[in-house]
């Protein structure tokens, strides 16, 4: 295979095969600096308030958070939904990337996948607890009883189930069958002693044997071939929890793609808050290049523009559809009680992305870091809007209310913040950050020590 | 390298005679028949659609595919890149509705009071209705016509210059083919059912577009292929765009069925009325339409062979081109000539005398210049591309 | 020179362990095993490995969870439990799809994996010894059948003569 002179190398610094290896592993053997200290402390405190007040939730009842009888969602699904869509860009990295023939994945995919696990975790606690009886969760699964009963396959709640279920599931999976040969890397550079047995027991006996490689690879295709529309799928299902209601700003047919288009942009930007940070933090800029972060800006500009034009779609076709509910919807959320949150909203995940077509902009990681704090923030208020202004003013206006978060939900939504942080802080101690093998299987092609041609026929 | 694609008399006169025999049954369907106005022009609509939609999702394959710094697609772009040159005899064919706009448009020849469509009026009225269709092609027509220019250029003299205004161009086509593929939808598709709405509308029409653009662009390769052209274009192109048109077929069904159960759930009477109407009146076509463009495309490409095979493929690409077709009847026609439709001559004809049309069209434009681009820095990438 | 079971051929490059495959298989050697740090492109088709079953297995599967899938759903709400939810009939099959779908993605994913497991024969097992701790490095090996002591390392040495290796033994 030829690649084209004008293409950016992916991988720099003229590595080797073995250069791989410890660029990449070298990191997690030594001993973790000040600052991985310091910032698993942050999160673990988060997480330990976050902890807390889940204890608080179920003990005392969801009466200690803000939600009234008009407003019956608010933060929790808010949270749910924000957590799920930043998990998606995991499996979109993943997955659809590797369908695309895409090189430059190799970089961040592992990560990426860690980062779905974890933020699909972080999402499953709001469904549970918002449950008020969430000892009693485990009713929402199909099982023989004695009442003679089983769950609403009616409900897009039911179908949430089975979804985030899959979902969880399949990504574990993926990742996991990913890691396994990088495993039996690491489980080679140590030489003896307890962590040696155990990533011995969790590389499976890998051995780089070609038939099992040539499995491996297919198992992998196969599992991106299935996780691709499994994305599409999960927040499409989670969006007709909203979509297949009569509330105006709920029941609109854009939802299920619109979602999605959102999940990828916000998990986008969540991954590159992420590998800002850990590329340089773990000395891995030779692979996690400014190509690559360009490359994720592009996907940024081009789903930050789709849930634009669904926005549009959506003030357009509110108008046009005559029905005066809609109207209302729109003006209240732009004028009304929470017109702070919309323009926010707005704002940040319009006008901000749209900055990303400069060139020196797309490029620069400064600014790049601060715009995906931003459009987490704008997707955040995004679901926000959607949910609480829909609900706290439909159809009959005695029922008319607003809506305040309490301490306990806030504490919630950081403690999922502390429990994903810790999560990825350890994750980066315990597993390679980046896919050693899917890095040395490019380096020929996409590195900057370009073969010769006559290599190449080495076919 | 240098090969060119020769318009042979002997393409050009069996064109001809198509296009003449096309005219001529649906002047002699209409004579015998009879059919209504409405119809007629539905026809005349259906037929401006459908072979708009093949050029414009031609346009943006090209569009995504240089901005996204692919290389597999650059041995075949001039394909896409003649289809893109239908937009101006597309122009002039819609401008033509002028005539016939008020049979199937009710909203602009409704007499008396409607308290939904007064509210729409001011979208809702032909003048505008027609400063936007000018203002459409004028942006479509335009933006691909400076794509093409830098493509010519490109194979005319090795200057990088021309490859980055290029992708410069395809960005902007992208941005405005987003948001005109929407409006445009809703204007000369949706509106035919004026009391009805529908947000995911523009990107269900748009995704069908693209699907039935690259089942052309497979029966394009495959065509030129028979005739002894492209002889480097191997499996593995083949491949990727079997893959575009399996995955774009699934996601075309994604959304039509996310359209279809949100109405069918939340059962608002003023959406519903939409798909009863075709489900009552038009049940075997609404749904044979996904049998068409999901089961067999999802069956019949799943397995890796069957993507590789490009007479497989083009088989495949020849039924969804039936398929899409379909699904703008079932859009159209309910709404438009109503009562009246049937698939007859006058339909069989008009879309031949319009596929005659579309492919003299294509066929002129890939005649003008090499079958490759030469000079494009991502060609040496493609001819070697291995999948 | 003891005969042993197997001869083994380093290579620190695919290239020219590509190569040797090549020759390997014109002089009609037995190879026993590859092993490489990375999957070699080009390495299975050269090693003539018949295609792998496991997408056969993923669709069997997949089509398996859709039936059980949408049946269970189905009898659920037309035979067990009957209820009108929303003014929908018993039988409402655009409301099945969904789990349906998530049902075949399940139980396709699951008994892929599973079978890449069981086929590889890779399993938790404390204690695993690998055949040189370099190839998940940088270290490429070909394993040669020398059960009935047919060939000799020199052989080798001399078949694969002009190609870089590191080491035969």
């Amino acid at each position: 295979m030829i690649q084209s002179p004008i293409r950016i190398p992916l991988i720099k610094g003229r590595k080797t095969y073995r250069n791989v290896t410890f660029d990449i592993l070298d990191p997690m053997m030594n001993r973790p600096g000040k600052f991985w200290y310091l910032g698993i402390s942050l999160s673990s405190a988060a997480l330990l308030f976050g902890a807390y007040m889940i204890f608080w939730t179920i003990w005392k009842g969801i009466g200690t958070w803000g939600e009234n009888r008009t407003v019956g969602w608010s933060w929790d699904i808010t949270n749910f939904v924000w957590w799920i869509g930043i998990g998606h860009a995991g499996t979109f990295i993943s997955a659809i990337l590797l369908l695309f023939r895409q090189k430059w994945r190799t970089s961040i995919n592992r990560a990426a996948e860690a980062m779905t696990i974890f933020a699909v975790i972080c999402a499953a606690l709001f469904p549970i607890i918002h449950m008020g009886r969430s000892l009693l969760a485990f009713f929402i699964f199909p099982y023989p009883n004695t009442r003679g009963l089983w769950v609403n396959f009616n409900s897009p709640l039911v179908w949430d189930v089975f979804a985030i279920s899959t979902y969880f599931t399949v990504s574990l999976i993926f990742w996991y069958v990913g890691l396994i040969p990088d495993i039996g890397t690491l489980r080679d550079r140590i030489k003896k002693g307890f962590k040696k047995t155990v990533y011995k027991i969790l590389s499976f006996g890998w051995k780089g044997s070609a038939r099992d490689w040539h499995r491996h690879e297919i198992t992998t295709i196969m599992l991106a071939a299935l996780a691709t529309p499994l994305v599409l799928s999960v927040h499409s299902i989670v969006s007709m929890d909203f979509a297949t209601s009569i509330i105006p700003g709920w029941h609109t047919t854009i939802f299920p793609p619109y979602f999605v288009a959102g999940a990828i942009f916000s998990g986008f930007a969540m991954v590159l808050t992420l590998m800002i940070i850990t590329r340089k933090a773990m000395n891995l800029e030779d692979y996690i290049t400014v190509s690559h972060v360009e490359n994720m800006n592009k996907i940024i500009i081009a789903t930050g523009s789709i849930v634009g034009l669904a926005y549009i779609t959506e003030m357009f076709i509110s108008w046009y559809s005559g029905v005066e509910y809609e109207h209302f919807a729109l003006v209240n959320r732009a004028t009304g009680p929470y017109w702070w949150a919309y323009w926010i909203m707005m704002t940040f995940n319009v006008i901000s992305p749209q900055l990303l077509w400069i060139k020196k902009l797309r490029t620069n990681l400064l600014f790049t870091f601060i715009l995906s704090v931003v459009i987490n923030i704008g997707m955040w208020f995004e679901r926000f809007v959607i949910i609480v202004t829909s609900l706290h003013r439909d159809f009959l206006p005695s029922s008319w209310t607003m809506y305040k978060p309490t301490i306990v939900e806030i504490g919630l939504f950081l403690g999922t913040l502390g429990f994903f942080f810790t999560a990825f802080f350890i994750f980066i101690r315990v597993f390679p950050v980046i896919a050693i093998s899917e890095v040395k299987s490019v380096l020929k092609l996409a590195g900057d020590n370009k073969p010769k041609k006559e290599d190449n026929d080495g076919k | 390298m240098d090969e060119q694609f020769k318009f042979k008399k002997l393409y050009r006169n069996i064109l001809l005679m198509i296009m003449t025999g096309g005219l001529l049954f649906s002047l002699a369907a209409i004579i015998i028949f009879k059919p209504g106005a409405s119809r007629i022009w539905a026809n005349v609509l259906l037929n401006n659609q459908y072979f708009l939609g093949i050029a414009l999702g031609a346009a943006f394959f090209l569009a995504v595919h240089r901005i996204a710094w692919s290389g597999w697609h650059t041995v075949l772009q001039r394909l896409p890149e003649s289809m893109t040159t239908y937009l101006p005899v597309a122009f002039i064919l819609m401008l033509l509705m002028y005539f016939g706009m008020h049979h199937v448009y009710h909203w602009s020849s409704f007499e008396g009071y409607d308290a939904v469509l007064e509210g729409k009026k001011a979208w809702l009225n032909v003048p505008f209705f027609f400063i936007r269709l000018v203002f459409y092609f004028i942006g479509w027509i335009a933006l691909t016509w400076l794509m093409k220019k830098n493509s010519s250029a490109l194979m005319n003299k090795s200057d990088i210059t021309f490859h980055n205004r290029r992708k410069i161009f395809a960005g902007l086509f992208l941005v405005f083919f987003a948001i005109t593929v929407s409006t445009s939808s809703w204007d000369w598709i949706m509106s035919l059912d004026a009391h009805w709405y529908s947000t995911i509308f523009g990107w269900y029409v748009f995704i069908g577009m693209f699907v039935t653009s690259l089942s052309f662009i497979i029966l394009l390769v495959w065509f030129l292929k028979r005739a002894g052209y492209l002889k480097y274009i191997r499996p593995d192109h083949v491949h990727d765009l079997s893959i575009l048109l399996f995955s774009f077929s699934i996601f075309w069904t994604y959304l039509w069925f996310s359209q279809y159960l949100l109405i069918w759930y939340s059962h608002i009477p003023e959406e519903t009325t939409y798909f009863i109407r075709r489900i009552e009146n038009f049940k075997v076509i609404f749904f044979i339409n996904p049998f068409l463009n999901f089961i067999i495309p999802f069956f019949a490409l799943i397995s890796l062979r069957s993507k590789r095979n490009l007479d497989w493929v083009a088989i495949v690409a020849s039924i969804l081109l039936i398929g899409h077709w379909i699904d703008y009847y079932q859009m159209i026609m309910p709404a438009s000539a109503g009562g009246q439709s049937v698939i007859g001559l006058l339909e069989v004809s008009m879309t031949v005398f319009y596929t005659a049309i579309f492919i003299f069209v294509v066929f002129k434009s890939l005649s003008k210049g090499p079958l490759v681009v030469k000079n494009d820095p991502f060609l040496e990438e493609s001819l070697n591309y291995e999948s | 020179m003891e005969n042993k079971r197997y001869i083994s051929v380093y290579f620190d490059d695919e290239v020219p362990l590509l190569q040797a495959v090549r020759k390997l298989i014109e002089k009609k050697e037995t190879i026993l095993d590859v092993m490489t740090p990375f999957p070699v492109h080009g390495l299975d088709k050269t090693l003539s490995m018949k295609r792998s079953r496991i997408p056969l297995v993923g669709f069997i599967f997949g089509a398996l969870g859709a039936i059980l899938g949408f049946g269970f759903q189905a009898w659920v709400f037309t035979v067990s439990y009957p209820l009108v939810i929303g003014g929908k009939p018993f039988f409402a099959v655009p409301s099945f799809i969904p789990v349906t779908f998530e049902c075949t993605v399940l139980f396709a994913a699951i008994a892929m994996v599973t079978a890449m497991l069981i086929k590889s024969k890779l399993k938790p097992d404390k204690s695993f010894v690998a055949f040189d701790e370099r190839i998940s490095d940088d270290v490429f090996v070909i394993l040669i059948d020398n059960e009935n002591g047919k060939t000799t390392p020199e052989n080798i040495k001399s078949t694969l003569a002009g190609i870089q290796t590191v080491e035969i033994k």
